[in-house]
């Protein structure tokens, strides 16, 4: 049976079936906005006050603090180690699980994703476990007199265990997407491995390679738990930027602890746009995929 | 020549091919046909090296290569074309990766490059990328991709199953051209047999990872050795009967055979195309069955006619030439008696191949 309807009535059905009505949308709008005022703008405006409540003078002291100086330099050294390795290892996981065929493969996945599974401070007391004076490998490390925990290698074990996933979780969907004939097409050409992951596998990826990485280096800046317990908190030593601002806080020096954590929260607003850039980067080359 | 022997390909529990021994000789044009599934592009994906046998051996001759990598050029089914480099740089990427002593100097890949572009009548494409391409120009800049390597041994993978009809026939024409001008052995798989018949010298048809049969397109289409490439060559009417002294019987009905086969047989199936099927409206006692015209399709050169058979009501195809059609005058619900002319016969012993 048809039934005839006129424009008007079409319209009307339609505008029904797709969206909610108006008070349900206003209703959620407002909910989401108030959300985000109160969890999101208003603390980030907290942390600048408070930062600069004592003026420009105090703020430039507690960031020119040497042990302020010295946590931020970790901090940095930390990261410029860690967001590298974890780089090449997140390519190598991604490249070995949508190239290969083999045994186990799932597990190997589920490896990767460890990190994100277990908490910090338990990731943090692995290292310590296994490279503290009581650990397996202590006795060891001390008669060749290595110091990892409550060293710096220990901050940049533990953080490189947390950020692991970033690289190679970003990568396996845009690779296993892609498939590997246009590799398979370079080698055929004669491309040896090297060039044809220089020249096809790498533009192919970059700018989710990029994500990925600014991912992991805000993670790796970021990371409080595990380096908590590895660092031993040693003042201008082992002390990273997040551990610098618990010690100020515990201490009541508030400006100087929110004039350091302002610094981190501008590390996070331009890794918010880096990261928005990439991902509009990254919409446009699937769209273009031939 | 390419020298495949006792080839068995496995991936986890499915066994794509069986035991395939294939030989090819230099400068063909060679189809292999099959339905999906039977392992086709497995073994094309072999003989390029992009996977290995689980068994058996692929010898080129010397012509072909000892250098095997660099002689084989390989045309990906989706064309596999780098998109984030321009038509010139795609065409020119295998001459461009080459050791810097094999190298040849810039101008030269330039006007090499140029060359091809003509060749594949892109000549006004060189800087486009190939999201900007329709489909039939993608395929052509990856031919021209692999012919810039002076490959020995063309393989394309379904060169033509993501194109229309149109553009699909064209390049069919142009690559058998193609084939004769630069005198490569050219592999190409497909699924359709109007494709391999057209196209290929020889045509090996593969099914459930074995090749059935091969041999030219005019053997394998007269000649089919099984109910099933006679049925994957194109369409069929099926007679069901028992052979008796060499004819098949069925009913009331007799029909001589051709071809020699076994004489005898309690169940026999005879085959034939819908265009070896003659109507006419006299009754002829012994080798003619009624039948009802349920759809004439009566546009192109030959017009097919759909009848069902009056006695077990199963369904019959026939095509006729236009000038047989106006000559009958038939109509639709009219009956009419139906004689296959060509009935090819088989027991079930040859469907055990």
């Amino acid at each position: 049976m048809a039934i005839e309807l006129s424009p008007e009535q079409t319209a009307d059905v339609r505008k029904h079936a797709t969206t909610e009505p108006a008070v349900v949308r206003i209703a959620l709008i407002i909910m989401v906005t108030v959300f985000l005022i109160l969890f999101l703008l208003f603390p980030l405006i907290i942390i600048f006050t408070q930062a600069f409540s004592k003026g420009w003078q105090v703020y430039l002291a507690a960031i020119s603090d040497p042990d302020a100086l010295s946590a931020i330099k970790l901090t940095l050294i930390v990261a410029a180690i860690a967001v590298p390795l974890n780089a090449v290892f997140g390519i190598a996981a991604a490249w070995c699980i949508t190239k290969f065929r083999f045994k186990g493969k799932s597990i190997f996945i589920t490896l990767i994703d460890l990190p994100f599974a277990v908490s910090p401070v338990i990731a943090g007391l692995v290292f310590v476990l296994l490279f503290g004076g009581q650990g397996v490998f202590g006795e060891w490390l001390f008669e060749n007199d290595i110091k990892i925990i409550f060293a710096v290698p220990g901050i940049i074990l533990a953080t490189m265990f947390i950020t692991f996933p970033f690289v190679a979780r970003e990568l396996i969907p845009i690779m296993q997407a892609q498939g590997s004939s246009e590799e398979e097409a370079s080698m055929l050409l004669g491309a040896s491995g090297w060039k044809t992951f220089i020249h096809v596998t790498l533009p192919n990826i970059k700018w989710g390679l990029l994500y990925g990485i600014i991912l992991c280096n805000a993670r790796a800046i970021g990371e409080f738990g595990a380096v908590s317990v590895v660092s031993g908190h040693i003042r201008g030593l082992t002390n990273t930027m997040p551990l610098h601002i618990e010690i100020l806080y515990n201490e009541y020096q508030f400006t100087a602890s929110f004039a350091v954590a302002s610094l981190m929260s501008v590390a996070a607003i331009f890794t918010l746009v880096l990261k928005n850039f990439f991902e509009w980067k990254m919409d446009k080359g699937m769209g273009e995929k031939a | 020549m390419i020298r495949l022997t006792d080839i068995s390909k496995r991936f986890g529990n499915y066994q794509a091919l069986k035991g395939i021994d294939l030989d090819i000789p230099s400068g063909e044009l060679v189809a292999l046909l099959g339905p999906s599934g039977s392992g086709k592009t497995s073994l094309l994906r072999i003989i390029a090296g992009l996977e290995g046998a689980d068994e058996g051996s692929i010898r080129f001759d010397a012509d072909e290569g000892n250098e095997l990598e660099k002689n084989v050029g390989f045309v990906f089914q989706h064309y596999a074309l780098f998109k984030h480099m321009t038509v010139f740089e795609n065409v020119a990427y295998g001459l461009k990766v080459k050791k810097r002593k094999d190298r040849l100097p810039k101008k030269v890949i330039r006007e090499k490059v140029l060359e091809l572009l003509k060749l594949v009548r892109l000549e006004g494409f060189a800087d486009r990328y190939p999201s900007q391409l329709s489909g039939g120009q993608r395929q052509r800049v990856a031919l021209a991709r692999t012919l810039a390597v002076e490959p020995k041994i063309l393989l394309l993978d379904e060169p033509f199953g993501a194109l229309d009809a149109k553009v699909r026939k064209e390049l069919r024409r142009w690559l058998r051209r193609l084939h004769d001008e630069v005198a490569v052995t050219t592999i190409f798989v497909t699924h359709d047999q109007e494709e391999a018949l057209d196209v290929a010298d020889r045509i090996v048809i593969l099914n459930d990872g074995k090749i059935i049969q091969e041999g030219s397109p005019d053997e394998v289409y007269h000649h089919p050795n099984s109910p099933f490439v006679y049925n994957f060559l194109g369409d069929v009417n099926l007679f069901k009967g028992r052979l008796e002294k060499g004819k098949l019987h069925q009913g009331v009905c007799e029909w001589e055979i051709n071809g020699d086969i076994v004489s005898q047989s309690e169940t026999a199936v005879g085959f034939v195309r819908p265009h070896d099927i003659s109507i006419s409206r006299d009754h002829a006692l012994k080798d003619s069955v009624p039948a009802w015209i349920t759809y004439i399709q009566a546009f192109g050169k030959s017009v097919r006619i759909e009848l069902k058979r009056q006695d077990s009501e199963e369904y019959l195809e026939a095509e006729l030439s236009r000038e047989q059609f106006t000559e009958l005058r038939l109509q639709i619900k009219e009956l009419v008696f139906v004689k296959p002319n060509q009935l090819h016969v088989f027991t079930p012993d040859d469907y055990v191949i």
